[in-house]
């Protein structure tokens, strides 16, 4: 275990209330400048984002692996949901079975490099997504190819779930139940087998942990969670299309993760406020601009790069990381 | 399908296949001598197309003027790139090059992609060869086609002989081997570090202006390094003939399944193939020929 994670009780506990404290002066800045509308529509986002978030920490953060295939997980996630909706399955049996696919995906994914570990586990999952997202367009018949499906609010027993309010709601509790799984499993035997491998796989297969087998359950879990995202996010947004779910959106779940800390689990809610709030921060630049000036779209990108660039040369341990 | 089909698929294939090799090439070059996974080649490929672009028709040089001077230039920005932001990784693993070099790409996309005149208009490399075709024992095979295959031989060959007869060639294969070691025998690391990105970069470079006769110039045409990949693992990841066969064989694999196979399954053969070699040989389709860059 790292020396960050064994702080003390009394340093951890006074960490927490900072960050619940800016946590509420940002939510109250964000209604404030935004409307409460808007910016519960927002908190939707980000706590979904933070879920999907979670499932990045626990396979890059603790069990030190690369995964270039979360958002074809995601992906996974909020096609199951969509399809299942749109037949009548109720919501917990279509969540579940969302969640289900994307962690068997993970699974998949993850089994041509288990053996190899570190890069390899980047290509597999690399290869991985982009065949789901080829599959998403070409079975048009299921998916509707490109043209994407649209999607009914989520609905939970007579209760739907159509206002920013209750889409808000509804994402908080559903990132508060994964954050106390992940809690668990990180303080567990798995949680510790998976640091363990992080830090030298000789050593903990010296210790009598399964390596690869640790591998494979951080890639599953973390699909598991990435599905659960992809379902909501599904309901949030109201349409799925496959380019959603490119290589893009991988690359900015592992962004996530990195710029909100990997090592710890509040990182993905902080990456997570960061993902939702740069490109709107970023396109409000764009807007404030000459609008003679051709090509805003192709500014947006390099100003997205340019801050990521700059964060992983700056901030190396993330927004949650103390180091 | 007759048998001159067939070769002119496969003409077609291997041609396509040398531009993935050489990207390939450039990306297993990086990996090897820096541990850094670079997600820009891509990117690099497609500057490199446009810079060759820009010099032959805004700034007016002879075509050949250009794509040397435009080649030169682009393996100069790999150097600057190592020096100034690539050099400043911090702490080890593949996760953080990773994101530098995906963020680095996305600037360089959109850079490229905020010039209207680059982005609003579709451009073609003025090649002398292009749109002519060469009759070979009754098969029309397209001479751009044989020119790719054509350079991509001659660049190989001029790679051997660097790696094998230079001593910066010896340095750099010495650095991939064992940094301690090669810095314990005089070598400079970090020198070696910048080569291998100037390298790296100019041979993207000239996959680009390879490939623009195939395709048309644009900001996105560095998707084409995805293909990568699949070739580099192919080889075996740390091999650079490996890389190059792997290429070869991924172009021509494409070519007989957009043949054979129906429509979107062209695509997705490289990524299937990537899994299945990772899953049955993890040492690489090359792994004898490994050894020896």
């Amino acid at each position: 275990m790292s020396p960050a994670e064994g702080g003390t009780r009394g340093i951890r506990s006074a960490h927490t209330l900072a960050a619940a404290a800016a946590l509420a002066v940002l939510a109250a800045l964000a209604v404030w400048a935004l409307g409460t509308e808007y910016a519960l529509a927002q908190a939707a986002f980000v706590t979904t984002w933070a879920i999907a978030g979670l499932g990045v920490i626990l396979v890059v953060g603790q069990c030190g692996q690369v995964s270039l295939g979360q958002g074809a997980l995601l992906g996974l996630g909020a096609y199951a949901q969509a399809l299942l909706a749109l037949r009548g399955v109720p919501a917990p049996l279509s969540l579940a079975a969302a969640v289900a696919l994307a962690a068997a995906g993970g699974w998949l994914a993850s089994l041509p490099g288990r053996r190899l570990g570190g890069l390899y586990f980047a290509m597999s999952t690399l290869a991985f997504a982009l065949v789901v997202e080829e599959a998403l367009v070409r079975w048009e018949s299921l998916t509707r190819g490109a043209a994407g499906l649209a999607v009914p609010p989520l609905a939970l027993g007579g209760w739907v779930a159509d206002t920013s309010l209750a889409q808000a709601l509804v994402g908080g509790v559903a990132l508060a139940l994964a954050w106390f799984a992940c809690r668990r499993w990180v303080a567990s035997r798995v949680g510790r087998a998976w640091r363990a491998v992080r830090e030298d796989e000789v050593a903990a297969a010296a210790a009598g942990i399964d390596v690869a087998r640790a591998k494979t359950l951080a890639f599953v879990v973390g699909g598991g969670l990435s599905g659960l995202a992809g379902a909501l996010y599904a309901h949030w947004i109201g349409f799925v299309s496959p380019e959603q779910f490119g290589l893009m959106l991988s690359f900015e779940l592992l962004m996530l993760a990195y710029i909100g800390g990997a090592r710890h689990l509040a990182g993905a809610l902080w990456g997570a406020l960061v993902v939702v709030a740069l490109p709107q921060g970023v396109s409000l630049a764009v807007e404030r601009l000459p609008p003679g000036l051709a090509g805003a779209a192709g500014i947006e990108t390099a100003l997205f790069g340019a801050v990521l660039v700059i964060l992983v040369l700056l901030r190396p341990g993330g927004l949650a990381g103390s180091r | 399908m007759s048998a001159l089909t067939l070769i002119q698929v496969l003409a077609s294939g291997v041609a396509t296949g040398c531009v993935y090799g050489l990207v390939a090439l450039s990306f297993v070059l990086i990996y090897k001598a820096t541990g850094a996974v670079s997600f820009m080649q891509g990117e690099l490929l497609m500057v490199g197309a446009f810079a060759v672009l820009a010099l032959h028709e805004a700034a007016g040089l002879p075509l050949v003027a250009a794509l040397v001077l435009g080649v030169a230039a682009m393996a100069a920005f790999g150097a600057l790139l190592e020096r100034t932001v690539l050099r400043r990784t911090p702490g080890p693993g593949h996760l953080t090059a990773l994101l530098l070099t995906f963020g680095l790409g996305m600037v360089m996309r959109g850079a490229v992609g905020a010039v209207p005149a680059a982005s609003h208009a579709m451009h073609r490399l003025p090649l002398p060869f292009a749109g002519a075709s060469v009759q070979l024992g009754g098969a029309t095979l397209a001479a751009e086609h044989l020119a790719v295959i054509a350079a991509t031989a001659l660049l190989a060959g001029a790679l051997t002989l660097f790696f094998r007869r230079t001593r910066a060639g010896l340095a750099l294969r010495a650095c991939s081997e064992d940094v301690q070691v090669a810095a314990l025998m005089g070598v400079s690391v970090a020198g070696m570090h910048t080569l291998a990105w100037a390298l790296g970069a100019g041979l993207a470079a000239v996959a680009g202006v390879l490939l623009a006769p195939v395709t048309f110039v644009h900001p996105n045409m560095g998707l084409v390094a995805l293909k990568a990949f699949p070739a580099a693992v192919l080889g075996g990841m740390t091999s650079l003939p490996g890389a190059l066969a792997g290429g070869v064989f991924l172009g021509v694999v494409e070519a007989v399944a957009g043949l054979a196979l129906p429509e979107g399954a062209k695509d997705v053969v490289p990524y299937l193939l990537m899994m299945a070699v990772l899953l049955l040989f993890p040492g690489g389709f090359a792994a004898g020929l490994r050894g020896r860059p």
